[in-house]
């Protein structure tokens, strides 16, 4: 970055100054107006789509959204790091209580948002 | 198939315009298993081997279609073979029903059409039966599979097929190509 004491020159319009001013004006080629930053960001979990509903596990689950009951729907990590929603998985261990994903007997290791 | 999908979005609509007390009623007209029928026919369709046809004879029951492959090769080349693949409203916690229609000489499907395949079984010890992770598209390859890659011989439901086979491998293809003859055209 420039010292801050050339700062000064970079407003200047280069026929300002004439002879001299020109010269030091003329040294900087580019000078930042404006800057834009952009972040990217993503979800903390292995797999962001449930994969019994296929629906995003931070919004509510198919049956959820159908019964209007959004809120209370949450997230369920097991002891594999595959997450679901707990509504979906709930209903599958019934069945079967093992990973839809990995097939490891399932052990619920965290539920929450 | 558009016509659901487009029920769907109608009651989208409805559910979002009218006050909260009533959308719950509209959109459960539309099943789970409705829901997801409707992207998960759009990906089979999409990913159809080239064995394979479907036919929805009523474009409002996506549960409910009918499958005829094709094989293009190996003991059951010349064939068409029907299926009827019928989604139970549990979708996808179990497995689609699948018969099929076509008598056939098979060492995996019996003649009056139940079929062997791991991921159709709705209650295994081992993680080849059914998980709500599979699709219809899973299902049809499956399917589709059984004429080449999945054919078994040596886990049979008709055993006595299976032993044909294993006695006399020659007399078993034309026995195939009878039913065929007979059934499968």
């Amino acid at each position: 970055m420039a010292e801050m004491d050339d700062a000064d020159d970079l407003g200047l319009p280069p026929s300002h100054g004439g002879g001299s001013g020109s010269k030091s004006a003329g040294d900087k080629m580019f000078s930042l107006k404006k800057w834009n930053a952009v972040a990217m960001w993503s979800w903390d979990v292995e797999c962001d789509t449930c994969a019994i509903c296929r629906v995003q596990v931070m919004d509510a689950c198919l049956r959820c959204q159908a019964e209007n009951k959004q809120e209370d729907c949450v997230v369920v990590w097991g002891e594999c790091n595959h997450s679901f929603h707990n509504c979906c998985m709930s209903l599958w261990v019934k069945q079967n209580n093992r990973c839809p994903l990995c097939q490891q007997d399932w052990v619920v290791q965290r539920i929450g948002k | 198939m558009l016509t659901l999908a487009s029920k769907l979005k109608r009651d989208d609509g409805v559910k979002s315009g009218r006050s909260s007390n009533t959308a719950p009623e509209s959109t459960r007209r539309v099943s789970i298993r409705d829901r997801l029928l409707v992207k998960e026919v759009a990906e089979l369709e999409a990913n159809l081997p080239s064995t394979c046809k479907v036919n929805f004879p009523d474009v409002n029951k996506l549960h409910y279609f009918q499958l005829t492959v094709t094989p293009d090769e190996g003991y059951y080349q010349g064939g068409k073979f029907q299926f009827e693949i019928d989604v139970p409203e549990a979708y996808n916690m179990v497995p689609p029903r699948v018969k099929c229609l076509t008598r056939i000489w098979h060492p995996n499907i019996t003649e009056t059409g139940e079929i062997c395949l791991s991921l159709l079984r709705e209650h295994s010890i081992d993680g080849t039966g059914w998980a709500p992770t599979r699709t219809l598209k899973d299902v049809v390859w499956g399917l589709n599979s059984l004429f080449t890659d999945l054919l078994n011989f040596d886990d049979p439901l008709n055993i006595e097929a299976a032993e044909h086979h294993l006695r006399d491998k020659e007399d078993f293809r034309t026995k195939v190509q009878d039913f065929i003859k007979r059934y499968g055209r």
